[in-house]
């Protein structure tokens, strides 16, 4: 009698969530869009509409360098495998020229395509889905009266089935993905306001630089865990921590420093590379000069995480140079190598070359940053349509592992620096991560 | 943007953007040629100044970090070429095609400033500028020479 009922139940459990599970993957979220009428000419200035669009920084990973924009193709790793960033321009046949407003939201803050696929969370909407309702509608004006349709099918992933099996994402997305647009907080300011909204929403500033738990869901979406915006690794670089940390976050920054620097790619402390590189030429110079300093607002009021050691200049390395003393390994290679540009002193040259002493991204306990510019320079920096005159050389070609590793442990622990070693092995692997030849070359990650 | 500079010893004004390479300013804005182009991404040397005295590569140094710094360039070296390097260098016949040969020089006598009796590891170390006609063992003995001389 017992074991009947138990199996009663089970079966009753199990048919309750089948029925659930069904309707769960089957389900088109709800758009506040569904049902209004179909917008057949823009709405807003174009201006505006394309702002929003460079907030979101659509184009850095929708489109291949040198090519149309929006059209897609990019590959973008991922533990499963590549997958490919797809056509957004409004082509009818291969872009999104069909999606009907509500079939834009859908795909932008919830991500489900129209055609009720589920979207990898590559596409940054677990953080679109703060966006107003206002910035989603001027971004669809945008891709559809702005952008040139370009006809170019969408590539396939390279993920083999069963894990290309797209519905499991219907449960990541119950669990991870939320679908709230942001909600001012009425006791912080209107300034402090915008800034969350930007960097949590359109910004997306947690896809690089907050870390991902087990199931690559960033730990967190908000000010709420002190783990947000502190900082993490992907596709061979360290984003940095963007909280109070004095050392190797941003606690000696002013907020006109954070503004400098996302408007003109440099400070007094540090200049954009690796991914970044690309959030700046791309989207946050093109950034009103209020919507920047919201965003340092913001930024300033994250406290550090963790143990917050202070950083101190010493000059202890200054003075060994200036006596001709090269006892400390490394300070050879560095004197010929590093010193023309960012000085024995360690302190760079202005806001063009950064200091090493006392630069988060050269004291932070993980040194993949260091390892993959000392290999292969610093990317292009645009301000304005002109590229920069003054970048990191490679020296991947020039200097061997372990030299790369004897200037990297230098800077490290000289002018008050003090972080932890790197080893030629290390440097070895970085190396081979970032050979485009190599066999498991980095495919850019997530964003 | 203006810039007032210390060069060779003359305040001199600048106006251009903060951005320009120290190297541009020298050749382009004032016509001060001796100082050579190169590579234009500090490797090769053959536009070496001395900062404050430190042999610094101009191509990679941005104008608006040179204003309050001694700036001495090769036509500043010695006003009649009689700094030894200079006599040496005549007396070695050091230069062939000649175009490193100012940043040479200007790598040597700030090594000879710093370290006033250098080894050849010390010389590798200070004068790491590339020369296409492979100068370089003249450049060496001729340090050394002056080394001597200078002691003397
Ligand atoms: S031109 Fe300056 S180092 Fe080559
Ligand atoms: S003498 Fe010709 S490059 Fe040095």
């Amino acid at each position: 009698m017992k074991i009947l009922r138990i199996i009663g139940i089970i079966i009753v459990v199990g048919i309750v969530l089948f029925v659930g599970l069904a309707f769960l993957l089957n389900q088109r979220p709800s758009s506040p869009f569904d049902g209004v009428a179909a917008v057949t000419a823009p709405q807003y200035p174009v201006e505006e509409a394309s702002y929003v669009a460079r907030l979101a920084d659509c184009v850095a990973c929708h489109s291949l360098p040198g090519e149309a924009p929006f059209a897609g193709g990019l590959p973008m790793g991922s533990p499963l495998g590549v997958m490919y960033a797809t056509n957004i321009t409004p082509d009818k046949a291969t872009g999104i020229g069909n999606y009907t407003l509500a079939d834009f939201d859908n795909a932008v803050r919830r991500g489900v395509a129209k055609d009720g696929h589920r979207l990898y969370p590559s596409m940054p909407y677990p953080s679109y889905s703060k966006m107003t309702d206002e910035d989603i509608k001027k971004l669809y004006d945008y891709f559809m009266f702005a952008v040139e349709p370009v006809a170019k099918p969408n590539q396939e992933t390279g993920i083999p089935f069963p894990l290309n099996m797209r519905w499991p994402l219907a449960f990541w997305n119950v669990v991870f993905a939320p679908t709230k647009v942001y909600e001012n907080k009425p006791e912080q300011s209107a300034e402090w306001n915008r800034g969350a909204y930007l960097v949590q929403g359109a910004g997306h500033c947690g896809s690089c630089h907050t870390e991902r738990g087990l199931a690559i869901q960033e730990v967190a979406l908000d000010e709420s865990s002190d783990a947000y915006l502190s900082g993490a690794l992907l596709d061979g670089w360290h984003a940095s921590n963007l909280r109070g940390n004095q050392a190797t976050g941003l606690g000696r920054w002013s907020e006109d420093d954070i503004v400098q620097l996302l408007k003109t790619g440099r400070n007094k402390h540090a200049t954009v590379f690796g991914t970044m590189l690309e959030a700046f030429n791309n989207s946050t110079q093109f950034m009103t000069d209020e919507d920047l300093k919201s965003i340092a607002v913001y930024l300033k009021s994250l406290p550090p995480r963790g143990a917050d050691p202070q950083w101190t200049y010493d000059d202890a390395t200054k003075v060994a140079f200036a006596g001709n003393d090269m006892t400390a390994p490394g300070s050879s290679l560095y004197l010929t190598q590093c010193s023309n540009c960012h000085g024995r002193d360690g302190l760079g040259r202005g806001a063009l070359q950064p200091p090493l002493a006392g630069n988060p991204t050269v004291i932070g306990q993980n040194a993949e940053s260091i390892i993959n510019i000392l290999l292969n320079g610093a990317g292009r920096m645009v301000v304005d349509g002109v590229p920069d005159s003054y970048r990191m050389t490679p020296f991947r070609v020039l200097l061997r592992d372990d030299q790369i590793a004897e200037i990297a442990t230098f800077i490290r622990s000289s002018w008050g620096n003090d972080a932890p070693a790197v080893t030629a092995a290390e440097v070895a692997k970085l190396r081979e991560d970032t050979d485009p030849t190599s066999d498991h070359v980095i495919v850019l990650n997530m964003r | 943007m203006a810039v007032n500079l210390m060069i060779n010893g003359k305040a001199t004004e600048v106006d251009a953007d903060p951005q320009t390479p120290l190297l541009w300013v020298l050749r382009d804005h004032l016509g001060m040629t001796g100082t050579k182009f190169g590579c234009g991404i500090a490797q090769c040397g053959a536009c070496t100044v001395h900062i404050d005295g430190v042999a610094t590569r101009s191509c990679q140094f941005p104008l608006e970090a040179a204003e309050g710094v001694k700036i001495t360039t090769i036509e500043g070296l010695s006003p009649d070429s009689s700094h030894p390097l200079q006599k040496l260098w005549v007396e070695f016949n050091v230069p062939q095609c000649g175009y490193c040969q100012s940043g040479m020089l200007m790598a040597a006598a700030a090594l000879l400033e710093e370290i006033p009796n250098p080894t050849d590891e010390d010389i590798d170390q200070y004068v790491s500028n590339i020369c296409r006609c492979g100068t370089y063992t003249r450049v060496r003995a001729a340090i050394h020479k002056a080394a001597d001389m200078m002691k003397a």
